[in-house]
């Protein structure tokens, strides 16, 4: 049996580390608050993430996700949600 | 009767199934407290002796603080005795230096046993924690629903009647 990832409770073994995408613009986005849209919603937040803006695809549309300290560890979908609430709508005569 | 933390273990149930009705012990759990006390694998709660509920009282009050197990390990091949003019104390002495070296290697398995409010507690922040950072798993819990992608177009009764923030 391998060892799996007891910190981040995945189910990923250790050999292999997080999963992640090196974003190349994260330092500019850092620096002057410009959101990152990305698609990689699979993509473990890590902590040098911590304060920056990203634009998570939900399927659909980009939504804003401003990561925090407590966010470590998380994915990034975990915060773009993919359903909407049901909502009924009178149909009109 | 046994009251163990304010829990009644019936006399006529075996040990290790009446250890289950703690919140946070399962068979596997109660099995390694059972080879801790050295219950054997048919007593029943009747059976117990005094020193052995005292004990495990003791111990399910504070699994973290309690003290480490005696472990007697069988001699090696290449092992050669001490001379017969060793005193005892010595010998207690180089033993408990031996057990310390590798208690990281012989770790206890129940040393972070988590049981009843304590654990309640625990699964109560994690829960917190999901609704605080914002996360798909806290909004779930707060509507009541399954957290992990179950049908919800009927049943899902186990999650109506589990699945809030203020769990416990």
């Amino acid at each position: 049996m391998r060892p799996t990832l007891a910190i981040l409770k995945s189910g990923r073994s250790a050999w292999k580390g997080p999963y992640f995408i090196p974003f190349q613009n994260l330092r500019e986005a850092l620096s002057n608050h410009e959101p990152i849209y990305t698609q990689a919603r699979a993509c473990t937040i890590l902590p040098n993430f911590v304060g920056a803006r990203f634009m998570v695809h939900n399927g659909k549309e980009y939504q804003p996700v401003l990561v925090t300290q407590d966010m470590v560890g998380h994915k990034l979908g975990e915060f773009s949600f993919t359903k909407k609430r049901f909502t009924y709508k009178a149909t009109k005569k | 009767m046994v009251h163990i933390l304010g829990i009644n273990l019936p006399n006529g149930a075996l040990v290790k199934r009446a250890l289950t009705s703690i919140y946070g012990v399962g068979p596997h759990t109660a099995r390694r407290l059972c080879a801790r006390l050295q219950v054997h694998d048919q007593c029943k709660v009747s059976d117990l002796s005094p020193f052995q509920v005292t004990s495990l009282a003791s111990f399910l009050s504070s699994p973290a603080t309690a003290p480490p197990l005696p472990r007697f390990p069988l001699a090696r091949l290449d092992y050669v005795p001490p001379p017969p003019s060793v005193s005892s104390k010595e010998l207690m002495e180089t033993f408990m230096e031996n057990f310390k070296k590798k208690a990281v290697k012989n770790a206890d398995p129940l040393k972070n046993l988590k049981i009843e409010s304590e654990l309640r507690r625990e699964v109560r922040e994690n829960i917190a924690h999901q609704r605080m950072i914002g996360s798909y798993v806290g909004r779930r819990h707060a509507m009541h629903l399954p957290v992990r992608g179950q049908n919800t177009q009927n049943n899902a009764k186990t999650a109506k009647k589990l699945n809030r923030l203020d769990r416990y």
